[in-house]
């Protein structure tokens, strides 16, 4: 038994430290609010470069080929520095659907293009008034022909101004459907909508939009197959960004608690404030080897299917408690916009809301326990 | 017992509440504002105070000679209710703490001056005791007031002083006697907002609204406009606190929000399949709603603490503002479980439920657990003062 990063782990984890620090400062990650691209053309880039938004696509793909615990160490550096990219709903998810599902033709015409950054494919997948499992999907797929035809509206679609291809998830008579669709393609309308996090969402009406049957991943049906596997594996992913997330958050807090004096004494000397920051360490390490542990299952080709959502909802919650705390310690500064408490704060609690939220996952691990 | 108001009372609370009805007006009350929409900081808000004035609903417990009506406090606790349930501008500032200070301990000059605008709501103030350095620790007060010839000189730098920019005038703690003990040093002064020396600087907040720093460079104060005798400064402060206790943080804006979330699960659906019937929706909802009577009992026994006369409710209302400022903070935070992934839609659009009414009070009552005494100074007091627990600072 042994928690230590290996050489070439630890490498990963140095390099893209290294590389957002450069790239992505905090200026950088508010300037990125609300903006319609929503991440900055050099940092992409240079992840690009790095290897690292390919880093779950295999190397005869243009990817990095690694296991799930590199992606989870770089996530953490992801979460740490706020960095807004289109790596998780392009690198994370969409690859790995066109990994899981896709043709030979479209695993080579998009999967180099992602590991590179050239291109940007997300998912669309909720809907209004709907949840997070495979009854949420109800966006009509009707057959014509060897076509597609798709109209109804998704939501919570991050970077879709950016994007080359929306993977839709839609309802056809044989389930659910997995469909490659160009945003500019006619039919198709993206309104921005804009989040707690600041984060780029879209709304995206489809009315009548025609593809071609050979735009469909996997078979006929298979569609929610494909994405709850892919998915399952990448709320790993978020939730090692919100271990890093929190553990920033904490670790600026604690720096300012040893500066900060009231009543002739450090915040930090007070224990009520102490024991609150000793709770939240408590909870953020504990947090980080579950999420180590779910990655490394993974990597060992054994099922996540527990280890999976108990790590995001034990992340999610640590992230978005251990926020409201740091802000209480900061006192009124945390409020303004000034200082840096509130983007935590804000994405944290972003975060605990989307991709399956606690709701869904307490039932995903209940499930896991309690039906088998 | 009886938990009920007295008649009387209740026939107060009755008109109060017809009268806001009938006077409803979305451009002065707006409950999106949240916290921040006490205060009376636009012409159609200050237009409001001024109708409320003339209802004599303005320092209706203060003594006859100054105008008042010499009623119980809980009679100005039912007003504030009232209007914060309906998102209008509060009493409280210049009614209570400023006004009752006056009363006690300010000059006949400053009286004369003062108390009949504030009957008439024709003036607004802003607080300024909070500093860089003076947060929960407010006898740190470090504003340097010098005696000059005739007056006093003011120079350094307040923070939080949340209606400088629209209030008239300036009700600010300075550090008058600097060789003296630091609670025995301070002095108030009530100064004009538009004073040349005061520079006001806004600070947005992750909530809708801004509060502000100022800076003062030789900001001349005459002899008069001193508050009370000098170095009692924060002995007033302190009374005052203890003398508002009636129009503290109010608890109706909670209730409201746990009105309008409920009322929304009610028709909700997801999937097709009403909201209300989500057993983990109900679960939230319950406990919720249990907590927000809590929150109500306890200010049940702070009114019924303060109604009795005698001693200062501290502890009691140390309690309720603990309780309820956490129960305001978890009411936003399970609003928005329940709501999903819609949750995250910013306030303010029409995608989001309730147009994202608990996406902005998330961000918006993040303060309230740090502003007016902070949870962990209210505990400190309780520790201390109710369960005789040892001082450990
Ligand atoms: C939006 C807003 C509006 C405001 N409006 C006004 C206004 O109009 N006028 C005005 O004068 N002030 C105003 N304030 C100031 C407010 O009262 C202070 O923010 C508050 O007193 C806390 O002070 P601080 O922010 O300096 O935090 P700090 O005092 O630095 O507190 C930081 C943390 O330390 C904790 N702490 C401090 N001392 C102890 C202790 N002894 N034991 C345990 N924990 C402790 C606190 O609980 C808090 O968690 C406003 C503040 C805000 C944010």
């Amino acid at each position: 038994m042994d928690l230590d990063l290996s050489e070439e782990q630890q490498m990963i984890k140095d390099m893209t430290r290294g590389l957002l620090e450069e790239h992505c400062p905090v200026d950088v990650v508010r300037e990125m609010e609300d903006d319609p691209t929503g991440y900055p053309a050099p940092l992409w880039k240079q992840m690009g470069e790095a290897g690292l938004i390919g880093v779950l696509i295999p190397e005869d793909r243009g990817g990095s080929g690694q296991t799930l615990v590199e992606a989870a160490l770089i996530y953490e550096e992801i979460g740490r520095a706020l960095a807004p990219t289109p790596h998780f709903v392009s690198g994370v998810l969409s690859a790995g659907l066109l990994l899981e599902g896709g043709s030979e033709e479209q695993q080579a015409r998009w999967l180099p293009e992602i590991a590179s950054g050239q291109a940007v494919l997300t998912p669309a997948w909720l809907e209004p008034d709907r949840g997070f499992g495979e009854a949420g999907v109800q966006l009509a797929a009707k057959a014509e022909g060897d076509d597609l035809v798709l109209s109804g509206v998704k939501r919570h679609v991050n970077y879709a101004a950016a994007a080359d291809r929306l993977i839709v998830l839609a309802r056809s008579d044989e389930g659910v459907e997995l469909v490659l669709v160009d945003p500019r393609a006619e039919g198709v309308s993206l309104t921005q909508v804009r989040s707690q996090s600041g984060e780029a969402h879209y709304r995206v009406d489809l009315q009548d939009v025609r593809v071609a049957g050979s735009e469909r991943i996997g078979r006929p049906g298979q569609g929610w197959e494909l994405f709850e596997r892919v998915l399952q594996r990448g709320i790993v992913l978020l939730a090692a960004q919100a271990i890093g997330g929190a553990d920033r958050a904490l670790e600026i807090t604690v720096e300012y608690a040893k500066v900060r004096k009231q009543f002739d004494k450090p915040l930090g000397a007070f224990q009520a404030l102490a024991h609150y920051m000793s709770d939240a360490s408590t909870r953020i390490d504990g947090g980080r080897v579950l999420v180590h542990e779910a990655a490394w299952n993974d990597a060992q080709g054994r099922s996540i299917a527990r280890f999976a959502p108990m790590a995001k909802l034990f992340a999610c919650n640590t992230y978005k408690d251990a926020t409201r705390m740091c802000c209480q310690v900061w006192g009124g500064v945390a409020f303004t916009l000034e200082y840096d408490a509130q983007l935590f704060f804000r994405r944290a609690k972003e975060m605990q809301l989307s991709w399956w939220d606690t709701r869904t996952l307490e039932e995903r691990v209940a499930a896991d326990v309690l039906d088998r | 017992m009886d938990f009920d108001f007295s008649p009387e009372e209740q026939k107060f609370a009755d008109e109060v509440e017809e009268w806001l009805v009938a006077n409803h007006d979305p451009v002065v009350m707006d409950p999106t504002r949240e916290n921040f929409s006490q205060l009376a900081d636009t012409p159609e808000r200050r237009a409001f105070m001024k109708k409320l004035a003339k209802q004599g609903w303005l320092g209706m417990s203060w003594p006859k000679e100054y105008g008042g009506q010499e009623i119980e406090g809980v009679y100005e606790y039912i007003l504030n209710e009232a209007l914060s349930r309906h998102a209008a501008p509060q009493i409280g500032k210049g009614v209570g703490i400023i006004g009752k200070t006056l009363i006690r301990h300010g000059n006949e000059k400053l009286k004369q001056e003062f108390l009949p605008k504030i009957l008439s709501a024709e003036v607004e103030f802003a607080v300024g005791y909070s500093e860089p350095q003076a947060g929960s620790d407010a006898a740190n007060m470090q504003l340097k007031a010098e005696k000059v010839e005739g007056g006093w000189k003011l120079n350094g730098q307040k923070m939080w002083t949340t209606s400088a920019h629209f209030a008239d005038w300036y009700w600010v703690g300075a550090r008058t006697d600097p060789d003296k003990p630091k609670h025995d040093g301070l002095s108030l002064f009530l100064i004009p907002m538009d004073h040349p020396g005061l520079e006001v600087q806004s600070l947005p907040t992750v909530g809708k609204d801004t509060t502000n720093q100022v800076f003062f460079e030789d900001v001349f104060v005459p002899d008069d406009y001193l508050v009370g005798k000098r170095g009692q400064g924060f002995q007033m402060i302190s009374e005052a606190l203890d003398l508002e206790r009636f129009t503290m943080f109010t608890l109706s804006p909670i209730s409201e929000r746990t009105r309008v979330l409920v009322e929304w699960v009610k028709e909700a659906t997801r999937d097709d399949q009403p909201l209300r019937e989500a057993p983990d929706t109900r679960r939230l909802i319950a406990n919720i709603v249990t907590d927000t009577a809590v929150a109500k009992a306890l200010s049940t026994r702070f009114v019924c603490a303060a109604k009795s006369g005698g001693k200062p409710p501290t502890i009691q209302s140390s309690q309720y503002k603990l309780f309820t400022t956490t129960l305001s903070q978890r009411v936003c935070d399970e609003a928005l479980d329940i709501t999903g992934a819609a949750g995250t839609i910013r306030e303010g659009q029409d995608e989001a439920p309730i147009r994202g009414r608990f996406e902005g009070a998330y961000r918006a009552t993040m303060n309230e657990t740090v502003g007016g005494g902070s949870s962990e100074i209210q505990k400190n007091i309780i520790a201390r003062r109710h369960l005789g627990l040892p001082k450990n600072f």
